[in-house]
This record gives structure tokens, sequence and C-alpha cells, in this order.
């Protein structure tokens, strides 16, 4: 007899205790949240930006010092982004998204997820770059290159198709396009301009392709020599291994090659838009340009003097058009996981 | 009997249900409701991908190789460790946790990075390191490296168990060694050797670390690197991974409903009451230079190795030079320790969440060990079931729940986004090692204690406060440590619900290896791996220090 109350008893005090324990421990939260807004003296903004980690960092703390706002930052690759922010659709938490890769900045934009901003110096920037309704500003680029380890490799190939050679068997890398937008750009970028594209990358694949890892996962696999070359690696890596002592070179094909833009922009669940759009206005300021040129990157801004690398015009590039490209990607991103695992 | 009434079992099960019951329900919810209604489409779209089937088929061979691998070395191991002149090293027992406390991402990249192209073998050994190596078979030495320890304790203590007076009675009954072996021993070690032999079966399907680092390079999906992918790469698909979990839950849930059915066959009362005497050790030397050689072999590749490669990563200045003495730096210790580094703020978010989730586990670990006991009663096997959970289950699938119910638009406010989320998935994760220390320091407590509690204890809380915790302190403490240890390396969960602007130990060397410097990735990993060392040994003093009591 006490056993048929107890269970119904225990199931609805089970409910009620669940549903008050979230709402006082949620009120908890919610009231110090809304307590540190309406105060105003600390005002903050989330930022979700895909690195590289040092200039995020740096930008950060060079913002917060312009203007007071403080930064909550979450860094991680272009694709952890973009599913965190999916995952968080019931609680939009960011006010800024910086990406690695246009087309998922495009993806953004269409699915209804950014505001437009007319942003100080947004006419400096790249115009190829940036959208053109200014939902999102191409603030930097890195081009992708073959970088190489200099005590294994003296002279590297010219080309894109010489890597499928037998010479080059179990010798390549390349960063993972699952989790690298520039890498998804690349692809992107080169099957969309080249007839052959698809032809070469199959030649890679049968030659052993390592696809493991995201761009510094690939281009480590070359500093310690496991492999000898990555294709599709982001300069600015490259770059900064090199100025660290690493054995590493980094060239562009002279047929040409990607530059995959990176763009920042306003979500349209922003919390503290001012201070969101304010973090927009600071990434296209001189000061964050500058940032942007010492970490390796190339500057939205053409203005900006590159002292120790190839300038944007010296780049092979080729004529890749963004306009349009997320769709495309996808079905470029399911090609290429297909072909891999044949 | 008492101490029942001290504790509500509503409250208890409330508790219980909220952390780790309605993660799992959201997982199920998501599954199969879609708009509001019953409906199989997501789950059989999942099961009809082509990937689906090669994930499960690679998941279950991995487990059988698995158990394969880890009975080869853990078997010999236990024999070793209670029939030979090293029955005597105790200290082998902590050195054997060793590699089951080193993370499993760390200790698969030390592999890497000594076996691949121009690795520590290559440089040391001056000739290329075997290629085969990056296949399954690597992924299961690897993984086996890591296990066995768990494999090795069970068989040892049941074989320590043993050496009391059923031996005895073989030696006395039987015929000679080798048949008292086969009729007497083998069937006793058999019901202990399958439950922990599922157990590992289910850990290596639970197994997200090394899958994500060694198996990612020779292309090897598992469940959990698939479930991680489905939900962190672009384009993301919860349905999918909500799906794959459920699969993997049901997989998890029938293993372990074998194994409770296997340990209630052929359980026997090996606890004859006599206490276990000191075995007949085999003297012959050639025995005694075998069991010294096939120690030092596993002991030098389960830890020898990894942490070379891991110790000399965190030491190396320009890594593209490899080994030399002019190469090597502390820069990357005082890189990560310098006041403010980010490496620093990780470091320091690890051990205040480890440390407020081992709090909170361990209290309720506490509670629904009294509560529990020995289990005689449906409501105490109810919360019994509920707490260990999280045993069962696997991590991820935990994580993905804990995502979707703390993201669940009714809810009226949520911890997701906030530092208390990775707490309240590490106290879900880990809870049931609270429980089973408490209940295992509870079980040597005798009935009388209950007893005189009911005449002389004046009130609930202060039995509670002045009988039970100073008895089970000891019980408690150990619990804590062990969660604490864990919560500090856990990182699927990290990955996955950590707030922005954080990062933990587990993430932040995880993040080195695909955004950053590996160098400093492994400086911190042997920073972590220290203190858990530290650690244990507390755990281990503390455990002797109460038998010396006990009998002293």
């Amino acid at each position: 007899m006490k056993k048929t109350t107890i269970a119904p008893i225990a199931g609805i005090g089970a409910a009620l205790f669940l549903l008050s324990a979230c709402g006082a421990e949620a009120g908890g939260e919610g009231n110090t949240a809304t307590e540190s807004t309406s105060s105003n003296e600390k005002q903050s903004i989330t930022v979700y930006s895909a690195g590289p980690e040092g200039l995020a960092e740096d930008i950060k703390i060079a913002f917060e010092e312009e203007t007071g706002i403080q930064v909550d930052m979450f860094q991680g690759t272009t694709g952890k982004i973009l599913s965190r922010l999916e995952a968080e659709s019931n609680n939009p938490v960011a006010d800024v998204v910086v990406l690695a890769s246009v087309p998922s900045m495009e993806g953004l934009k269409s699915e209804g997820m950014l505001q437009p901003y007319e942003a100080k110096n947004g006419e400096l920037m790249n115009q190829e770059w940036s959208d053109s309704d200014h939902y999102y500003y191409g603030y930097s680029a890195s081009a992708l290159g073959v970088a190489y380890n200099t005590n294994q490799v003296d002279n590297p190939p010219g080309e894109w198709t010489d890597f499928s050679d037998p010479e080059w068997a179990n010798r390549v890398t390349m960063p993972d396009p699952t989790s690298s937008g520039s890498a998804v750009d690349f692809l992107y970028g080169l099957t969309s301009t080249e007839a052959d594209g698809w032809e070469w990358i199959e030649g890679w694949i049968d030659n052993g392709l390592l696809v493991a890892g995201a761009n510094k996962e690939s281009l480590d696999a070359v500093i310690t020599g496991d492999k000898d070359v990555v294709v599709s690696a982001v300069d600015y890596m490259a770059y900064k291994a090199k100025a660290s002592g690493e054995p590493i070179e980094i060239y562009y094909p002279e047929s040409g090659t990607v530059i995959s833009p990176r763009a920042a922009g306003v979500l349209a669940d922003a919390t503290n838009v001012s201070g969101a759009q304010a973090y927009i206005d600071f990434l296209l300021s001189d000061k964050a340009q500058q940032l942007v040129a010492d970490a390796y990157l190339l500057p939205g801004n053409e203005e900006i003097a590159l002292s120790d690398r190839a300038s944007l015009s010296e780049i092979p590039v080729l004529p890749v058009t963004w306009e349009g490209a997320e769709e495309k990607q996808i079905d470029t991103l399911n090609e290429f996981t297909s072909k891999l695992q044949q | 009997m008492v101490v029942r009434k001290h504790i509500s079992f509503g409250a208890l099960l409330i508790l219980l249900a909220a952390l780790a019951a309605a993660p799992l329900f959201a997982v199920f919810v998501q599954t199969f409701f879609r708009d509001g209604s019953f409906s199989l489409d997501t789950f059989l779209a999942t099961l009809q991908h082509g990937r689906v089937l090669s994930t499960m088929r690679h998941s279950f061979l991995l487990g059988l190789y698995v158990i394969a691998a880890t009975t080869c070395i853990a078997l010999p191991l236990a024999l070793i460790r209670t029939k030979t002149r090293l029955a005597k090293h105790d200290w082998l027992d902590l050195v054997f946790t060793i590699p089951f406390m080193t993370p499993p991402y760390i200790g698969s990249m030390g592999w890497i990075l000594f076996m691949q192209n121009n690795g520590y073998y290559e440089q040391l050994f001056a000739t290329a390191a075997p290629s085969s190596f990056f296949s399954i078979a690597g992924m299961v030495f690897i993984m086996s490296m890591h296990l066995y320890p768990f494999l090795y304790l069970m068989l040892k203590n049941a074989l320590v168990r043993m050496n009391g007076s059923f031996q005895d009675a073989a030696l006395v009954y039987g015929t000679n060694p080798i048949s008292n072996w086969i009729r007497v021993v083998l069937p006793l070690l058999l019901s202990s050797y399958v439950m922990a032999a599922l157990l590992i079966f289910i850990k290596t399907l639970a197994e997200f670390g090394t899958p994500a680092t060694f198996g990612k390079r020779i292309g090897y999906p598992v469940f959990t690197t698939e479930i991680h992918q489905y939900l962190s790469r672009w384009p993301v698909d919860i349905p999918a991974a909500t799906s794959l979990s459920f699969v993997l839950l049901g997989v998890c849930m029938a293993v372990w409903y074998m194994q409770s059915l296997v340990s209630q066959k052929f359980a026997y009362g090996i606890h004859s009451g006599k206490s276990s005497m000191q075995t007949r050790q085999v003297e012959s030397w050639p025995i005694t230079v075998s069991a010294y050689v096939f120690t030092g072999v596993i002991l030098l590749l389960s830890i020898g190795i990894p942490y070379f490669s891991i110790v000399a990563t965190s030491l190396l200045d320009v890594r593209g030079d490899g080994l030399s003495w002019s190469n090597l730096t502390f820069g990357h210790y005082v890189e990560l320790f310098s006041f403010q580094s980010s490496g620093y703020h990780a470091f320091m978010n690890s051990v205040g969440f480890a440390f407020a989730a081992a709090s909170i586990a361990s209290l309720l670990g506490f509670f629904t060990a009294l509560y529990v006991k020995n289990a005689s009663s449906k409501r105490q096997k109810l919360i019994d079931l509920t707490s260990l959970l999280p045993n069962i289950v696997p991590g991820i699938v935990f994580v993905v729940g804990l995502i979707l119910f703390w993201n669940a638009s009714w809810l009226p406010a949520t911890v997701y986004n906030t530092k208390w989320m990775p707490i309240l998935t590490y106290i879900v994760l880990f809870l049931p090692y609270s429980v089973q220390y408490t209940k295992a320091a509870l079980s040597q407590l005798d009935q009388s204690i209950d007893h005189a509690n009911s005449i002389y204890g004046p009130t609930a809380a202060s039995i509670l406060v002045r009988v039970w915790l100073p008895l089970l302190a000891q019980g408690v403490l150990a619990g804590w440590i062990m969660t604490f240890i864990i919560s500090m390396r856990e990182l699927v969960g990290s990955l996955l619900i950590l707030p922005p602007s954080v990062q933990t130990g587990a993430t932040f060397i995880y993040s080195q290896f695909e955004q950053g410097n590996v160098s400093l990735g492994m400086a911190m990993a042997v920073v972590t791996v220290l203190m858990t060392v530290v650690f244990l040994y507390v755990v281990e003093w503390l455990q002797r220090k109460a038998l010396v009591k006990q009998h002293g």
C-alpha cells in the first residue's frame, strides 16, 4: 500500500524539484548577468574567433585598452565555431563572429544570422573579401601555399600536379577541410577554376596524402619531418614557424593559388550591438590592421606595408569567385571526403 | 537501517535524476521525437548511412582486439605479482596505475611522436621505425597499453583472494598442481575475468582520446569520433550525433546486462573468511628472470616510451632540429607558468573545476552510499543504478545529452555557457567514483555500529557528523582525489561544453596541437601527470595508514 502511493508522489516531487532547482540555479546566474550589464560600468561582448591564437589575443587586448569593453573570447577552428553557433541557437551567446572562410560567412548571412553594419574604414578593405551589403568585412587573409621542410627538401616542385609523381609518394600532407575553413576554400578554389582540379587532388590521394587535423597539425607533421610538404598550407603559420627557427619555407606555385579571406561580422542575435560594432570598427582600424600584418597575415587594407614577405600583388592568384560559394563548398567537402574514403 | 531515515529517498532520486537521467532523456527525445511526435525517421536515416555501419564494425573489432591484447598483458602480470618473487613488491601496483591515469590522448601523442618518420625512434636508433605501426594493430597496442592496468588489478585481486583456503584444499585433495589450476583456480578466475573484459570492451567503445589522435591518422573512425565530428565540424548534424549516441548507449547497456548475468551465475563466495596466507612462490630462476623481463618490458612500453616522448617534446626548443643537448630549453615551462599566460589560466581553471566537482560529487556520493548501503531494497537498487549510470554510459553520450538538456528552450534559465557547466559535467561523469569509494569504506564497517547508533545516538545529524563521517572519511577522501584527478584531465566533454574565454588543461593541450605550440602543450601534460602521480601516492598512503590503524 505504501509503495503505491510513494511512486507518483516521488515522481511529481522530482519534477517540481527539478524545475525549482533549475530555476534557482539559473536565476542566480541570470541576476548577476543583468546586474553587470545594467550597471554599465563594465560592458562586455562575446567574440567567437577562428584564430590565429596570438593575433586574436593581441587584438582583444588592444581593443579592451582602447574602448574599455571587456571581450569574452571563444577560439576554435571555423568548423567548431559554426557548430557552436548552431548548438546554441536556443540561447545565443556570441555578439561577433570571426571566421577563416568567406563562404561560411555567406552561409551565416543567408541563414539570417548576421546583421549589416556600415563600419568606419569599411571602404578601405579589399572589396573582393567583403560583403557589398556590409554584413561582413574581410579584415585579413591568408594565402595558401606549399610549405616544406628545408632539411629534407632542396628543390620543391613548381606545380600542384607534381605531387602526384611517384617521387612524392607518402611525403605530402594537407589540412583536414572538415576542420580547416581555409582548406575548404583551397579545394573549392582549385576545383572551380581548374578543369582538372579534381584529378590533381585524386592524384595526391592515390599518392598517399595524409589528411589529419587542422592547419597546425599538418604543418607540425612537416616541421618534425614526418612528412616533407604541406599542400594548402596557411602561409602565416609557416612564416611564424620559420621566424621561430623551424626548418620551414613556403612558396606559391606559379600557376596560381587560393587566397582565403578571413571575415568578421555582427550576429543578428547580438545582445550588445554597439559593442559588437565597435569591435568591427576596431578590426578595420590601422592599429588592428598593423597587428594583422605583424601576425604574418595579409591585411584587408592594402595600404599597410609588408616588409618580410610577399605582398598580395606579388602572389599568383587563381580567379576564384566567392559569391554564392557556400552551397558549392558543401558539395566540394562531400566530394573530397568520399574520394578520401574510397 | 537508521541511516536511511537521515536521507530522503525523494531528494536523492531527484538530484540524481536531474544530473544523470535527464541528459539521457534529452538524447532520447532528440533522436525519436520530431515536432512533438514519435518518429524513427532520423534514427533509421542515420543507420542507413554507409559510414555508420563501418563505424560500428570498427568499434566492435577494436573492442575485441583490445580485450585480447590486454589479456595477453594483464594475465601474466597478475600471475607474476602473485606467484613469483615480484609478489613482495607492492609499490609496483602504484606504478601500474600510471598508464591508466595517463590521459589517453597524451599517451597516443607520445607514441605518434616516437614512431613517426623522423620521430624519436629514428633519431635514437638511426634506423627507420616500422611503418606498420600506423595501422589498426598500432591503435590496439596503444589502447591496450592504457587499459591493461584495469584488467590486471581485477585479476590480481581475484588471485590474491583465492590464495587462502581454496588452494589449501586443492593441495590436500587435489591431484597435481596443473589439474588443480585448471579445475580450481581457472573457474574461480573466470567470472572476474569476464566481468573485467566486458568493462574493457565498454571502455574501449567509449574512449575518445586515442581514436581522435591516432585513429584520425590511420583513417579509423569509431563511434566517439563520429559523434564528436557530427557535433563539432561543419556542417553540423545534431540528430545524427544523437542517433549514433543512442546506438552506442544501447550496445553498452547490452554488454552491461550480459556482465551482470555472468556475475550472478558464476559468482562464488571466494571470501573464505580465512585470511589469505602468503602464497607459495615459484622460486626457479628461469621463471624469476622471465618475470622480471616481462614486467620490465611492459613498464618500458606503457610508461617509458610515451613519457620519454612527452618530456622530450616539452623540452625541445626548435622541434625541427630534433633531439640534441643544445636544443633543449625550459622555456615552455616558464611560458606555461608565467602569470596571466593562457596556459596558466587553463591550468588554474582545471584545478578550480576539478576541486568544485570533486567536492560536490563527494558530498553526493557520501549520501548516496549511506542510503544505498548493500542495495537490498528496490529503492536502494534504483538509487544505486542511477548513481552508477555514468559508469555504463559513454562520456560523450552524456555530454551530448547535457548540451541538449541545458539548451532546452523550455528551461527558464540555464548553466550552459557558464563555468558551472563543466563542473556539472564532471560531477555527472565521475559521480560513480565517489559513490563506489564510499561504499567500499562502508562495507568494511560492522553492522553493530548501526545498532550502537540507534541506542546511543543523540540526533540524526550528530550521528552523521560524529559517527559516519569520521568512519568513512578515508573512503570519501579517496573518492574525492580520484574525481579530482580524472576531472583534471577530462577532454571530450570539455571540448564541447566550455564557455567562451575558458580553457582547461586538457583542452589547452589539445588546442596546442590544433593551432598552437606542441611543446607548450606537452609541458602542460607533464605538469598535469606529475600532479596526478603525487595525488595517487597520497591515496595509496592514506589507504596504507588506514590499514595499519585497523590492524594495529
